[in-house]
């Protein structure tokens, strides 16, 4: 329906005088309230800008992002997403987990750039045609303020960019190499006799790869192939990926686990995507891994102590029963990651948009950051599917635009920053900083630390009646 | 043995690049962009990098590019309008194309060259290749006939020399290039290429990865139901960097943009690793599994088309793959553990 172009033409923006210019909205409204709202608005004669086309679906529940890309994608100035107070949800509860949705990717528009008087959200009842009038009144004044949206998908005409500062230097030098070889020792003896008592019937390490000092994911179904296994600074891939999704592995699995993949896994249970009762879960006492030669900074704040849901501990001096703690009390520093973040937050709404257009100019759409994600396990992406075709199929602004921008969306109260999506992306993305600032937005408003714990559900898989809604007319 | 040509140092090789944009080609060489060394257009003849490897992607993106619009259409009262795009006219050069990356081109042109699209970008396209002095880890040009200092595929050769490059044009095409320039070049003599040979056989020797046999092409192929094929492919996760990041990869996707009064049909990149690239509308998928999408990249690259079409490898060695791959997956390596396999009884 929205990809019909009477609901969205295209904006002749150049070719109409800037004083005379009136903008494009696309209101997205819910059948039960503000459809009626402004009906009632339309009856009782009231008077508002001839700015907005509406979109009626049944909820809010049911508004997407990806409705809201679309729009800006075809040329909308202005995106407007309007429904029921909470507590009047025709379906009860849509407002209310939609509210939790508005937040995340209005935080996510926000620092990737998009002027904030571009995007709103109100709830206006079947009864308040009046405040339909004057949300229509004031949004379009907010839209025209902001002037016509031209640079979506499209790199800053003058190509300056931001430069992200550099990192501080890392908190603690690189792992010791006869710590790293004895955990490889002690790795190999436990998964050894795991696999001959038969209580796994599979081990996911590491072992080294063919090039210098790489390190590669190993599948060691045999005891005596245990002496494969190895250890290092350079055990970079979350191996919790093999556990759920296309690469699935059957059966009962032993798996090596870094503190950041340990989270990735209790994500995985929470999700239901992987059954406790079928892994042997082998923490190793991580010392952090590195990138290039320095630490990597999802290691700076993280003291790498094993998960208190681990099987086994595998310390320099030994591998133990449960959860045990290494006493080897690693510096942590603050993340470098919410720097770099808060830095371009700080910047000008436009600034941040040419740096990420730029960004997403530079991707090629291989989706190894799908790929190498434990949380991006659907059977078929959402960039795949093609009725409707959501996701531009095109490796250009435009399509790599939606694409980054869902795919950190989709991990919203998820991703665990692992930073495996940022590490292998061959163009250099920060989509660690992309999903770091949604898990930040997430610990503010809703207290949520992904993969911290297996209670409850994800954060936008819930709602609290009162959840803030400063943002929300 | 007397090769001509010039010998140019830094400021020389900067000012004929000048003398090339002045004349109004496209001059697409390593640049330093977001970070990482890639092939960008030249903005100012000082942002040329020279010898310091190979860049991030290879510069097939140039002549085929990530998506191009083939047609575009439009519907109103008056019915159906359809319309091409403006062509591409420009003039390009690709400047300091490693060699393995120009011995891509080729492999591209035996695939692509009856494309009008591509034809017409390549037909005035001029590589310009810098020989290399200083093979990586993952390098194995040498494994599939290839070499540091190859000229396959390349208009202008240039290799390093101490404080400078030695210049001299391969092709009529080359020669246009470098007549531009060449009125005051000072001359280079039989020995500066004698010494720039020799490290290229130096640099030949660092790369110690086995030669891939050409008898392999036919046997790879009989291997075909090898279990080995599933302990290579199982640890793939199915992203396509290996495909996107190849020289010599050439599939794509053809897709419609737009809606129901306006669009354009685009050609995308593809990958044969993606499940969606041979998934049937029944739901049914040939390639079933990672392991059975890696033996096709495998296949492809060391059996059905060396065995079948021009000879040649599909592989140049570049190593990026290698290089990129998130778990590590080393094509050069898994050619030779499916040799070392037990061959199939028939």
């Amino acid at each position: 329906m929205v990809t019909r172009p009477s609901v969205l033409p295209a904006m002749p923006a150049a070719a109409v005088p800037a004083q005379d210019w009136q903008p494009t909205i696309v209101a997205i409204v819910c059948n039960w309230c503000t459809y009626a709202g402004a009906d009632m608005a339309g009856t009782t004669r009231l008077v508002y800008p001839a700015s907005v086309r509406m979109l009626r679906v049944p909820c809010t529940g049911r508004m997407s992002p990806l409705f809201v890309l679309r729009a800006f994608e075809r040329g909308a100035d202005g995106v407007l997403l309007s429904g029921c107070h909470p507590g009047d949800c025709h379906y009860v509860h849509g407002n209310l987990y939609a509210r939790r949705r508005f937040a995340s990717f209005r935080a996510l528009l926000d620092f990737m750039g998009l002027d904030a008087r571009r995007f709103h959200v109100s709830w206006v009842s079947a009864a308040e045609g009046a405040k339909w009038a004057k949300v229509v009144t004031d949004v379009t004044a907010a839209v025209r303020a902001a002037g016509p949206l031209k640079g979506w998908g499209r790199l800053a005409a003058d190509g300056k960019l931001p430069w992200l500062p550099a990192p501080p230097p890392p908190p603690r030098g690189t792992p010791a190499a006869g710590d790293q070889q004895a955990i490889a020792g002690h790795l190999r003896a436990l998964c050894q006799q795991l696999l001959e008592q038969g209580k796994v019937q599979q081990v996911l390490g590491y072992r080294p790869g063919t090039l210098p000092g790489r390190m590669v994911p190993a599948l060691i179904g045999r005891p005596e192939d245990a002496k494969l296994l190895d250890w290092s600074d350079q055990c970079h891939t979350d191996l919790a990926v093999y556990l759920a999704g296309a690469q699935r592995l059957a059966g009962k699995i032993g798996i090596v686990v870094k503190a950041c993949d340990a989270r990735a896994l209790n994500g995985l249970l929470q999700e239901a995507q992987v059954r406790r009762e079928d892994l042997t879960v082998i923490g190793v006492s991580c010392p952090g891994v590195l990138d290039a030669s320095s630490l990597a900074l999802k290691c700076y704040a993280c003291d790498g102590e094993v998960a208190a849901s681990c099987d086994y501990t595998v310390l320099p001096a030994g591998a133990q029963p449960g959860a045990v703690g290494s006493g080897a009390r690693r510096a942590v520093a603050a993340d470098p990651r919410d720097a770099q973040i808060e830095f371009l937050s700080r910047l000008p709404a436009a600034e941040r948009w040419a740096f990420w257009q730029a960004q997403f100019d530079a991707c090629i759409r291989c989706y190894a950051c799908r790929a190498v994600c434990p949380y991006c396990y659907c059977g078929t992406c959402i960039t795949e599917k093609s009725q409707p075709q959501w996701i531009p199929t095109t490796i250009d602004g435009k399509g790599n635009t939606a694409w980054n921008f869902i795919r950190a969306y989709h991990l919203a109260g998820r991703c665990v920053g692992c930073d495996e999506c940022s590490r292998v992306c061959p163009a250099g993305l920060r989509l660690d900083l992309l999903n770091r600032r949604i898990a930040l937005e997430m610990e503010r408003r809703f207290d949520y630390r992904a993969g911290e714990t297996m209670d409850g559900g994800p954060p936008l898989a819930a709602f609290q009646p009162d959840d803030p809604q400063e943002f929300i007319y | 043995m007397d090769k001509a040509g010039w010998r140019l140092d830094r400021t020389q090789a900067e000012a004929w690049l000048a003398d090339l944009l002045r004349a109004g080609r496209s001059v697409y060489a390593p640049v330093e962009r977001n970070g990482m060394r890639a092939f960008g257009a030249v903005v100012a003849p000082g942002d040329v990098t020279f010898a310091e490897g190979k860049t991030r992607f290879s510069p097939k993106e140039h002549v085929f590019p990530r998506t191009e619009v083939l047609f575009r259409y439009q519907l109103d009262n008056a019915g159906v309008t359809l319309s091409d795009p403006p062509p591409d006219t420009a003039e390009r050069v690709l400047f300091a194309v490693r060699p393995c990356d120009a011995a891509g081109l080729v492999r591209l042109d035996g695939v692509l060259a009856d494309d009008p699209f591509y034809a017409a970008r390549r037909e005035r396209t001029v590589v310009v290749t810098l020989g290399c002095d200083e093979p990586a880890p993952e390098c194995f040009c040498t494994a599939v006939d290839g070499a540091p200092h190859g000229t396959e595929g390349s208009d202008v050769e240039l290799l390093p020399a101490p404080d400078g490059i030695l210049v001299r044009p391969l092709t009529p095409k080359g020669q246009a290039l470098t007549s531009i320039s060449a009125a005051g070049w000072p001359a280079a003599s039989a020995q500066d290429w004698e010494q720039a040979a020799e490290r290229g056989r130096t640099a030949a020797a660092a790369i110690l990865r086995q030669p891939v046999a050409k008898e392999w092409a036919a046997r790879l192929e009989s291997n075909f139901e090898s279990p080995t094929w599933s302990g290579i492919g199982e640890r793939c996760l199915g992203c396509s960097i290996c495909a996107y990041v190849c020289p010599s990869c050439s599939c794509f996707d053809v897709q419609d943009e737009g809606g129901a009064s306006c669009g354009e049909r685009c050609r995308n990149w593809d990958a044969c690793s993606f499940r969606q690239f041979t998934a049937h509308a029944s739901g049914h998928n040939p390639r079933g599994d990672q392991p059975a999408r890696y033996r096709q990249r495998l296949l492809h690259k060391f059996g059905y088309y060396p065995a079948r079409g021009s000879g040649q490898w599909m592989c140049v060695g570049c190593g990026r793959c290698v290089t990129l791959c998130p778990v590590g997956i080393d094509i050069h390596e898994a050619v030779r553990v499916v040799m070392a396999a037990q061959p199939e009884k028939r």
